[in-house]
């Protein structure tokens, strides 16, 4: 944008005075710092994301075809999707419930309770996976009874499904707890006031006003439920066609040096970011308004 | 927002016969932070109701406990004789009206006003057509016709508030409750919004507490005045009672505007630095007192009969009249007298006068 595009004003007397908003950088600081932004998207995102599908359809569409639906991709892909059917709502129900507590009312530890949704954030998923090693595993306390069960939790399907839940479950009350917050409790005060019971505040009051901030979470959620690899990579076993998710398929099918299969297989991860991503931007913008209205008002 | 007019007297809402609300010796505490020490107050059916007092005295608290958002640590509140407090916030049947509306803001004008109605029991639940009727009629009432698809984005803060009263009066209230339900609006419609709420009250006959630190909504507004201070009632009156007879300094001071000063009353009549007034002590009893007067009640006493002398500090401009600010006594206390404004005096000069209307609080 041109500097001539602000007003310019005559004033009598006056040569042209030309007016530019405080905040706005100079023209040739303006481009740099823009110029730096994209350089630097470029380089680390975007190259990367098209060298993926590059690599994917470099052996054109029957070979990435195959690929996919090869047996043991296909069980990936099964899997992925099962550990994020179960995974998503367990932290929606999770995150709905917390955010409910800490914004709602007021009890001992709620600070602590705040501060622990976070941990998953800084604790290095491999730590995630280790830790239900060390509870699950044969060789922890609960090792022998669970094998006298029959039940197996460690390279198994359970065990992936549980380090899933616990790497994902900050991202639903992370959208929500500032959103609740700020709304506090005056609609649900007016609501209760007005004879409705828990269940019909909750689902006509208190649910509405944060159907975006909830939406959004599940997405940001499913994403790197679907994506996750340090934690579910410890728990897993690298089964084929049996404890394999797609990120850990990728891991074998590349040290393979399969790449264009392991290729393709990524690319579908890709592709689910580029979902995520374009669903969140279509939502803000077609319902701008009424997101801002639940934020403001 | 459009200028309100006045409301069609043919047009009713139902509701159930108001009823009497007795407050007994009611306590809060949250958690050590005492907040009502003991509250006490029977307001008869029809009642329109003001508590006021300054932030932190407890009036708002009184309204949520009256309400069933918050539960007393002690003490009593009956709705028409029977207890109220063993009932929830749902059964107790109040209209609340929120400071800041607390619409729904993801329903409409008209989804807001039946709310209460929808989420009755089936069998409670009136048809959809009566819900209809009664919403638009409700509408009407508020003068909001016509507005019942905008959201409450799509409102002035004028317009909101009108649309919580609607949403409480449907629920067809035993009391209704209102707190600061002004205090968000800017003046003009403030006063407008005011005269339109007695008018409603005087239509509808419900029993009807509001909060408020706005001593002239209060004054302009209420049957009775309840003035708090520190989570007590100070005291409780017409305004009238209030305004002129206020029984403590601190309603002197929260109402109106007031100077004060200390004196001692020597057998019935009051003394400044040991030279009498020529003030009646007003039933007094011998002892150090306050004197207390409001600027506006102050004669120039210019014969040199006893009178109060003070040094002009500053003077101003004050609506219809000149404020002086004065020196008075070995203390230098400060009072404000008003003068018309044609009288222009000098700081630094002396002035006597004489209270024409005062109180006299032992101390």
């Amino acid at each position: 944008m041109s500097d001539e595009a602000f007003t310019t004003a005559r004033l009598p007397g006056a040569s042209a005075i030309h007016f530019r908003p405080v905040t706005m950088e100079r023209k040739h600081v303006r481009v740099a710092l823009i110029l730096i932004s994209l350089a630097f998207l470029g380089l680390f995102l975007i190259m990367p994301v098209v060298a993926v599908f590059v690599e994917a359809f470099r052996g054109g569409m029957p070979a990435f075809a195959e690929a996919i639906f090869e047996p043991d991709a296909a069980a990936a892909i099964r899997l992925t999707l099962l550990v994020a059917a179960i995974s998503v709502p367990c932290n929606l129900v999770f995150g709905l419930a917390a955010s409910w507590a800490i914004a709602k009312f007021d009890f001992k530890g709620k600070s602590l309770l705040n501060t622990l949704i976070d941990l998953p954030f800084s604790v290095s998923p491999v730590i995630a996976g280790l830790i239900y090693i060390l509870m699950f595993g044969s060789q922890s306390l609960l090792g022998p009874w669970l094998k006298s069960e029959g039940i197996q939790v460690i390279f198994a399907v359970p065990g992936i499904v549980l380090a899933t839940i616990f790497v994902t479950f900050p991202f639903v009350a992370r959208e929500l707890i500032p959103l609740m917050e700020e709304q506090g409790r005056g609609d649900e005060e007016a609501a209760l006031s007005l004879g409705a019971s828990g269940f019909q505040v909750f689902f006509r009051v208190t649910l509405p006003n944060v159907k975006w901030a909830l939406l959004y979470g599940v997405l940001l959620c499913n994403a790197r439920a679907m994506g996750e690899f340090g934690a579910v990579s410890v728990v897993s076993g690298h089964i084929r066609g049996l404890t394999n998710t797609m990120p850990l398929h990728v891991e074998i099918l590349y040290n393979e040096y399969n790449f264009a299969a392991a290729f393709a297989v990524a690319s579908l991860l890709a592709l689910l970011a580029l979902f995520t991503l374009v669903v969140k931007s279509v939502l803000e913008w077609r319902y701008a308004d009424e997101i801002a209205a639940t934020r403001r008002h | 927002m459009n200028a309100i007019t006045p409301i069609d007297k043919g047009a009713s809402v139902a509701l159930g016969a108001p009823i009497d609300v007795t407050i007994e010796n009611v306590q809060k505490a949250f958690g050590d932070t005492p907040a009502l020490h003991g509250v006490s107050l029977d307001v008869k059916a029809g009642e329109l109701v003001a508590l006021l007092g300054p932030s932190g005295s407890g009036k708002t608290t009184l309204l949520r406990i009256l309400a069933g958002l918050d539960a007393p640590t002690a003490g009593r509140v009956l709705f028409g004789g029977d207890d109220a407090l063993g009932l929830s916030v749902q059964d107790r049947n109040v209209g609340f009206v929120f400071q800041h509306y607390a619409l729904f803001r993801h329903m409409t004008v008209f989804q807001n006003i039946a709310f209460g109605l929808t989420v009755r029991p089936r069998g409670e639940r009136p048809p959809k057509a009566e819900i209809r009727k009664r919403v638009l009629h409700l509408l009407d009432l508020v003068q909001l016709t016509g507005l019942d698809k905008r959201y409450p984005s799509q409102l002035s803060g004028g317009q909101r508030q009108r649309v919580a009263l609607a949403r409480a009066l449907a629920i067809e209230p035993r009391v209704l409750l209102l707190d600061e339900p002004f205090g968000a609006l800017d003046a003009q419609v403030r006063k407008d919004l005011r005269r339109w709420l007695r008018e409603i009250h005087d239509q509808t006959g419900h029993t009807t507490f509001f909060v408020t630190h706005d001593q002239e909504e209060a004054l302009e507004l209420a049957d009775r005045v309840v003035v708090m201070s520190k989570g007590r009632i100070e005291q409780v009156g017409t305004p009238d009672e209030i305004y002129d007879a206020p029984a403590s300094p601190f309603v002197f001071e929260f109402i109106g505007e007031s100077s004060f000063l200390p004196v001692t009353v020597v057998d019935g009549a009051v003394q400044l630095d040991g030279r009498p007034l020529d003030l009646s002590g007003l039933g007094a009893p011998s002892g150090t007192a306050t004197l207390g007067f409001r600027p506006h009640d102050v004669s120039i006493v210019e014969d040199g009969s006893p009178a109060i002398t003070g040094t002009i500090v500053t003077e101003r401009r004050h609506g219809g009249a000149r404020r002086l600010e004065l020196e008075v006594g070995t203390d230098k206390h400060r009072v404000e007298i008003d003068m018309p404004v044609d009288h222009s005096r000098l700081a630094g000069n002396q002035i006597a006068f004489r209270p024409h209307r005062w109180r006299i609080f032992p101390r």
